[in-house]
């Protein structure tokens, strides 16, 4: 058993934990914080990603015991004092969200672009979040709430892709 | 029809809220204390008897509690057919099957058990063609088939056969028309099987109690069914199981009927009582637990001259895989949908379920919708070919209007929707008259195609949907249902319309989040595109049941007929004097007059729908009504291709549906750019692999390829008609599944436009387009 | 290969197999190595069963999945020697846990070897790339790494670390066969070198996929052209049991149609690709000539 110490959303914590247990181990099981999601364990789907001293990593390939002292960003650190982040809100009013599971680590993702680089271009907001699945979505409005969330685009609701709307009406059969 | 406050805004999800701040506990986060985890051991072959499995050495390990193999589950589990057990039984039939079961106290315990456990297996022979399973003398997956409870009347096993079902439609003389026709084609295609992949995979804790109840929470589309089946199988009184669905991470139709919930329930019960967890690891949701079945077709079209479909013909060989329960109602369903959204005098289907020594089948988004409008759009557009007309043209000659009858013998009216008009609305999106620009590099071409679809909900004829509405104190709606949300907002819709009807702000009105069968009203399961539709007209009637009590109380207070009371705005007054007006939360929990005499008491309305008219379809002749509404749609499509590479990029795709009535147009589209991005992994990347002895070879993200935010088309456009459907909530019917169905047969059609070359097969992949490129060209020299 | 397969063909595996349960976590102990002696220490005296671990996103996977089952993992990301990279006028050195992302980023990288920088930013995710690291592409030793094309055709050496000192190896001499390396017990690869390119070397990476998200590679290639002697070297992943470098190809005097002829001839001679769950050798065989011809016009034509 090994003892690590280190910080999540910026609380010190301390846990035992042995040397095979992931960090997505650690924050679900350990830390009782289940807003990161295992969704394949192979790193591949993205739904487990944490920041990892400010990087975007997922949880389910690093050990618990090699980020003794390091500083972790989950889901739950993103809204501060009971208020939700522009990225958030953003997720909400774009309609960016369905099942949800997919969401946690699709706005940490979002989240670690946006810190390092505050107007990202459409490729570059692509690239950042290519490595999370979304099965429901289709991804046109995660993209457009995270322009949204950057100020780059002041549209609102999936605008990135044309939505044409268009609507016939038929009078009812028989009124 | 008056102005509508909230109904068809885009109103956001509540439930947002939640998933966006990591809040929304799905079942994969739940645990209960003192519960205990499983891994399981899967077959490693297609099909083999066991004989003998040790057990000692995993039962031995200290955290173990329960070890498990079938030979001590006797239960045959399914809800049209019951065919399957819990774990296999002396023998088992796909690779991936479920053998062995440990629970312990750690996961890491449960596994390090597995390892310990000893399975010996004797490989028998396998079938893994359903077409050579049909062949006489074939390995009988199911040698018992003829003893297996079914739906009677429904489903027709054939005993000592592979056949699950066998559905026909007979619809006036095939034979004679066929051969009459100037023109005639006949094609075969193929849609290998897939998988749902929901970002959460399939999770379930149970915990029996004494006198044998058990509590159960379960990431699933259908509390209800969970609780009926588990009844069927383990001769449980209903009430004695309460099944919840907290958040659930999608469905798509894989988390309908029953997954995991038996095996938990017997876990838990040989463990005393301990509340058990299963959770498929993502390797398990491809290997263990079901798919969407593979689809062989042969489609046989016959037209006059003038472009006029007289006959058509489809034999449908469904590989079900090792179990059959809802392949069968699919393999139903594909028939009478069979002749696509045409007019067609002459028609014959039959639709055969086929057992498999493979991964098993069950509901998939489009519910076989996808796999035969494969290959009827395609041959619909070869047939347009050889008439020299355009796809577009002949199908705008063939598609059905009012006066036409469906080949179940359905009158078709205006009702229904407008196929026509979804075609060139989709049309007109991708400027279909003219043709594609160039492209930007000398190696590549472009090609347009376009593709319909059509879809009723697939439910028994008695479906129903149940709905509660409370109000609370303050004169706001609890609306409770057991229909789920799963991604697809149907509770919004639902807020929304309790919001409208009951005449409060929308702030005000909740869907309780989480079902429970212990108080959620029963519902029959959240698939088939039904839930708006019955669950919208039940909220409509719960809030008039609501208000009636509220217009009563009213009434009694203010002395005078409930009639003359008017609901508005979340008070209730008497017409034409609104001075008189008493707010709801005065009413809510009953009247209260100044000396303190009290009448009413707390509101409560409930209001319910089941299918109405619908019927058994005839034996023979697939004759009658299965469909409470049919939804109509169209996608029209532009494609780039790479003939050096076969790099296929979508660059436009239009997507029409007729949708009665958008209720939500924010989640309406989101619906549609998601189906279609799923259409899309089917059309061009997703299909399971297997070894030739069947061993399933990708089952997992590395070799299982889903699109990514990299691999979205470069515009996509949905378009919404509103036909009225009679009576449909607002006159809306169900979208859910149609934004998927005809994506892969518009890009084939427009793959004939780029390349002159005519694929029956999926994925349209960039090796199969490339090859099928250099193929032709070798031909032609 | 067949998508679906025949039907009544009995399993062949002997009656009697124990099930196998993949998936189990493993039963590894964990240690950080603090200097490179000691990783090498460690190593050695685990035998095959300690485990260099860097990036862990092949090893852990493969421990998932039961391929590699090592009683000991050697934490060597916190030695700082092995972090170095360095771009200068003795060529490029870069550090083994060196990962994926810096590698992608580094202005001084990505101006000597851009192919290198590009094969790197094309491996998985973003999110992968901040663990995933140079030495444990190397040493994974796949056909299809990406980072190995790139580095073979600039004549890369790898220092590898002993108990007992280092020795350099050139790189195409380090891949023994599929996943295997010369690598001895007690070793592990240290830097990575490649030797100064002439002024106006010119690299180029290629890597065809089946999709457009992040993907393992059907066929990747690169490509090296130095204007000073004309030479052209090309090196094709995915195609054989080791990544393959073609003998150089004189350019100088040769049209570009002549020498991406010439390419591609030697290249159809020398590679013997296989029917694998990502791709069928027909196909592999159909691009490889396309890639080759591609890769031959960006290095020769000056495009970008």
């Amino acid at each position: 058993m090994h003892t690590v110490s280190l910080r999540i959303n910026g609380n010190p914590h301390t846990i035992q934990v042995a040397s095979t247990t992931t960090l997505l181990d650690a924050i679900r099981d350990h830390l009782h914080l289940t807003g990161t999601k295992e969704g394949c364990g192979i790193g591949e789907c993205g739904a487990c990603t944490v920041l990892l001293d400010g990087a975007p990593v997922t949880a389910c390939l690093i050990l618990a015991v090699e980020v003794e002292g390091a500083s972790i960003e989950t889901i739950e650190g993103e809204a501060q004092s009971g208020q939700l982040s522009d990225l958030q809100q953003a997720f909400i009013d774009a309609g960016a969200v369905q099942c949800g599971f997919c969401t946690p680590g699709m706005i940490m993702s979002a989240r670690a672009l946006l810190n390092a680089n505050p107007n990202p271009t459409d490729e570059e907001i692509v690239e950042a979040i290519a490595g999370n699945l979304c099965r429901c979505t289709g991804y046109s409005a995660i993209i457009d709430a995270i322009k949204v969330a950057a100020g780059a685009d002041g549209r609102e609701g999936p605008g990135l892709r044309e939505a044409a709307a268009h609507t016939e009406g038929k009078a009812a059969a028989d009124a | 029809m008056p102005d509508l406050k909230y109904v068809g805004k885009g109103v956001s999800r509540e439930d947002a809220v939640d998933k966006v701040s990591g809040a929304a506990r799905y079942t994969h986060d739940l645990a209960i204390p003192g519960m205990l985890h499983t891994a399981i051991i899967r077959s490693p072959h297609a099909s083999a008897r066991i004989v003998s499995i040790q057990t000692e050495g995993a039962e031995a390990l200290p955290g173990v509690r329960v070890v498990l193999t079938g030979a001590g589950l006797c239960y045959r589990l399914g809800l049209y057919m019951q065919d399957k057990c819990i774990l296999a039984r002396d023998v088992v039939r796909y690779q991936g099957e479920a053998v062995v079961a440990v629970a312990a106290d750690t996961l890491d315990i449960a596994r390090a058990a597995c390892e310990l456990v000893d399975v010996e297996y004797e490989p028998i022979d396998a079938v893994l063609d359903p077409r050579e399973a049909m062949i006489e003398g074939a390995h009988l997956v199911h040698p018992d088939l003829g003893l297996y409870e079914h739906m009677e009347g429904v489903f027709f096993p054939k005993a000592g056969t592979n056949v699950a079902h066998h559905q026909k439609i007979r619809k006036g003389s095939f034979d004679e028309a066929f051969g009459q026709a100037d023109v005639r084609l006949t094609e075969s295609f193929y849609n290998p099987p897939v998988q749902h992949v929901p970002m959460e995979t399939h999770a379930t804790i149970a915990q029996v109690s004494p006198g044998n109840r058990v509590e159960i929470w379960t990431s699933s589309q259908s509390p209800y069914t969970v609780r009926h089946l588990m009844s069927a199988a383990f001769g449980l009184p209903h009430a004695s199981i309460r099944v919840h669905v907290p958040y659930v991470g999608g469905g798509f139709g894989g988390k309908a009927g029953l997954g995991l919930e038996p095996l938990a329930y017997v876990l838990s019960r040989a463990a005393g009582g301990r509340p058990v967890k299963v959770v498929a690891t993502r390797e398990e949701e491809f290997n263990t637990l079901p798919s969407r079945q593979g689809l062989h077709s042969t489609i046989e079209i016959g037209c006059s001259k003038d472009g006029k479909i007289r006959a058509l013909k489809s034999t449908y060989v469904w590989d079900a895989g090792a179990y059959a329960d809802y392949g069968v109602n699919i393999g139903r369903a594909a028939a009478y949908s069979g002749g696509g959204p045409y007019s067609i005098p002459n028609c014959w289907i039959d639709s055969y379920v086929v057992y498999t020594n493979k991964i098993f089948g069950t509901a998939f988004r489009g519910f076989g919708h996808l796999e035969i409008l494969w290959g009827i759009e395609r041959a619909i557009d070869m047939m347009a070919r050889k008439l020299e007309l355009d796809p577009a043209e002949f199908r705008r000659l063939n598609l059905l209007t009012e006066g036409d009858t469906t080949i179940t013998g359905e009158a078709f009216t205006s009702g229904h929707g407008s196929p026509v008009g979804c075609l060139d609305a989709a049309a007109e999106a991708i400027d279909w008259e003219s043709p594609s620009t160039a492209p930007s590099e000398p190696h590549k071409v472009r090609g347009k195609g376009v593709a319909m679809l059509h879809k009723a909900p697939a439910m028994p004829t008695y479906t129903s949907c149940g709905v509660v509405i409370k109000l609370d104190e303050d004169g706001g709606a609890d609306v409770l249902v057991s229909g789920v949300d799963y991604g697809q907002g149907t509770y919004t819709v639902l807020r929304q319309i309790a919001a409208e009807e009951l005449k409060i702000p929308i702030e005000r009105a909740h869907v309780t989040w989480e079902c429970d069968t212990a108080f959620s009203p029963y519902d029959w399961q959240t698939v088939a595109s039904r839930f708006a539709y019955m669950g919208g007209n039940a909220v409509i009637q719960a809030a008039a049941d609501c208000l009636r009590q509220i217009r009563e109380v009213a009434a009694q207070a203010l002395d005078v007929s409930p009639d003359d009371i008017v609901c508005e705005d979340a008070v209730a007054y008497v017409r034409g004097k609104p001075e008189t007006r008493i707010p709801y939360e005065k009413l809510a929990l009953g009247y209260t007059f100044p000396n303190g005499n009290s009448i009413g008491g707390p509101v409560i309305g409930h209001g319910r729908f089941i299918a109405t008219g619908l019927t058994h379809l005839d034996s023979e002749t697939g004759q009658g009504l299965p469909a409470q509404y049919w939804t109509y749609g169209a996608h029209a499509v532009e494609v780039e291709v790479d003939t050096e590479t076969g790099e296929i990029e979508i660059l436009k795709i239009a997507t029409a549906l007729d949708a009665g009535k958008v209720l939500n147009p924010k989640l309406v589209v989101g619906q549609v750019v998601g189906g279609v991005v799923q259409g899309l992994g089917s059309a061009l990347w997703e299909g399971f692999r297997f070894d030739e002895s069947g061993r399933f070879l990708n089952p997992s993200f590395t070799d299982y390829k889903i699109p990514t935010a990299k691999d979205l088309p470069r515009e996509a456009k949905q378009i919404f008609l509103e036909t009225p459907q009679p009576g449909g909530p607002y006159g809306a019917r169900g979208v859910a599944e149609h934004p998927m169905i005809s994506v892969p047969s518009a890009i084939g059609n427009a793959l004939y436009a780029a390349l002159g070359i005519e694929f029956s097969q999926l994925p349209l992949t960039y090796e199969r387009i490339l090859l099928r490129i250099l193929e032709e060209r070798e031909a032609g020299e | 290969m067949p998508v679906f397969s025949r039907s009544c063909r009995r399993d062949e595996r002997p009656a009697g197999e124990k099930a196998r349960t993949p998936n189990v976590r493993g039963s590894f102990e964990y240690i950080r190595a603090t200097t490179l002696e000691e990783a090498c220490q460690l190593l050695l005296e685990g035998g095959g069963s300690a485990l260099a671990y860097a990036g862990g996103t092949d090893l852990l996977v493969d421990i998932r999945n039961g391929i590699r089952s090592p009683n000991l993992l050697v934490d060597i990301k916190g030695i700082d020697s092995l972090h170095r990279l360095e771009a200068g006028d003795d060529g490029l050195t870069i550090g083994s846990v060196t990962h994926l992302n810096r590698i992608a980023e580094h202005a001084g990288l990505r101006g000597r070897l851009p192919a290198l920088a590009d094969a790197a930013l094309s491996i998985a995710t973003y999110q992968l790339r901040n663990r995933a690291t140079i030495g444990g592409n190397l040493c994974n030793a796949s056909p299809a790494s990406d980072s190995i094309p790139p580095l073979l055709v600039v004549g890369a050496s790898l220092r590898i670390q002993g108990v007992d000192g280092f020795r350099e190896v050139p790189l195409d001499c380090f891949c023994t066969g599929v996943k295997k390396t010369c690598l001895e017990p007690g070793e592990l690869v240290s830097e990575i070198h490649v030797p100064p390119t002439p002024p106006g070397t010119r690299t180029a990476f290629l890597k065809q996929q089946r999709i457009r998200g992040h993907d393992l590679a059907v066929v990747n290639l690169a490509g090296a052209l130095t204007p000073r002697d004309g030479l052209l070297r090309i090196a094709i992943g995915s195609c054989t049991p080791t990544p393959l470098l073609l003998d150089p190809i004189e350019t100088s005097g040769h049209s570009i149609e002549a020498t991406a002829e010439e390419a591609v001839r030697r290249a159809a001679e020398n590679i013997s690709p296989i029917d694998d769950v990502r791709g069928s050798a027909a196909y592999r065989r159909a691009i490889v000539p396309i890639l080759v011809r591609r890769l031959v016009e960006s290095l020769m034509r000056g495009g970008a």
